[in-house]
């Protein structure tokens, strides 16, 4: 299979899954759309497994760059959200966080932690792929 | 800088963008960005540039000192 057909199949799965998801969502049927995500999923990786696709050199290095660059400005941005939404007052509470916006305490902990989570994921796989490639041995012969 | 001759050496041998990129398992943009001196290939692609064409990798690539 080569791209242009690996992406016409991926493009009408897509359409699938649209349809599938406003259906659910007209609906109100949560369950639907975990289905139909799922099976478009399970799909797109078996057509990209069982068939051999070429896979571009620039487009992985596209990919890796959009990668880093989502990263750099991702993590910074949800840590200083964060920072800002767990800012402490005089009562213990955040200083954004007060009557009707008591949630953004919550969500500045969810934001804590999902910036943790993605600097720990970004830790571990980088020694992954520094080991992958040759780092971290000091192998003197 | 590395500049190269991809495109004076697929004019020599007669073959459109397509069809350098199908030999090479490429996509045609990956042979437009390398013409364009917009993307640097990997070691393996260049050599199997220099292998297609049947020159050393010299012919194809050569780098030329900026300052």
């Amino acid at each position: 299979m080569n791209r242009k057909k690996y992406q016409q199949i991926r493009l009408l799965v897509m359409i699938f899954i649209i349809s599938i998801v406003l259906v659910a969502v007209i609906g109100d049927n949560l369950f639907l759309t975990v289905i139909g995500i799922g099976t478009g999923v399970i799909f797109l990786a078996l057509a990209r497994c069982t068939n051999e696709m070429r896979a571009d050199e620039r487009e992985i290095t596209v990919q890796e760059k959009a990668a880093r660059m989502a990263y750099a400005i991702f993590t910074p941005s949800i840590g200083i959200a964060s920072f800002l939404l767990l800012l402490p007052a005089k009562g213990g509470f955040s200083v954004l966080a007060k009557g009707e916006w008591l949630f953004l305490e919550a969500l500045g902990l969810i934001f804590a932690y999902l910036s943790l989570f993605l600097i720990v994921v970004y830790t571990i796989s980088y020694h992954f792929f520094n080991r992958q490639y040759g780092g971290g041995s000091d192998d003197k012969k | 800088m590395i500049k190269n001759k991809l495109k004076v050496l697929r004019a020599m041998t007669d073959l459109t963008q397509e069809q350098l990129a199908d030999q090479l398992g490429v996509t045609r943009q990956t042979i437009i960005a390398i013409e364009n001196h917009k993307y640097l290939p990997s070691l393996e692609l260049a050599f199997k540039m220099a292998n297609f064409f049947q020159v050393d990798l010299e012919e194809i690539f050569n780098y030329q000192n900026e300052s």
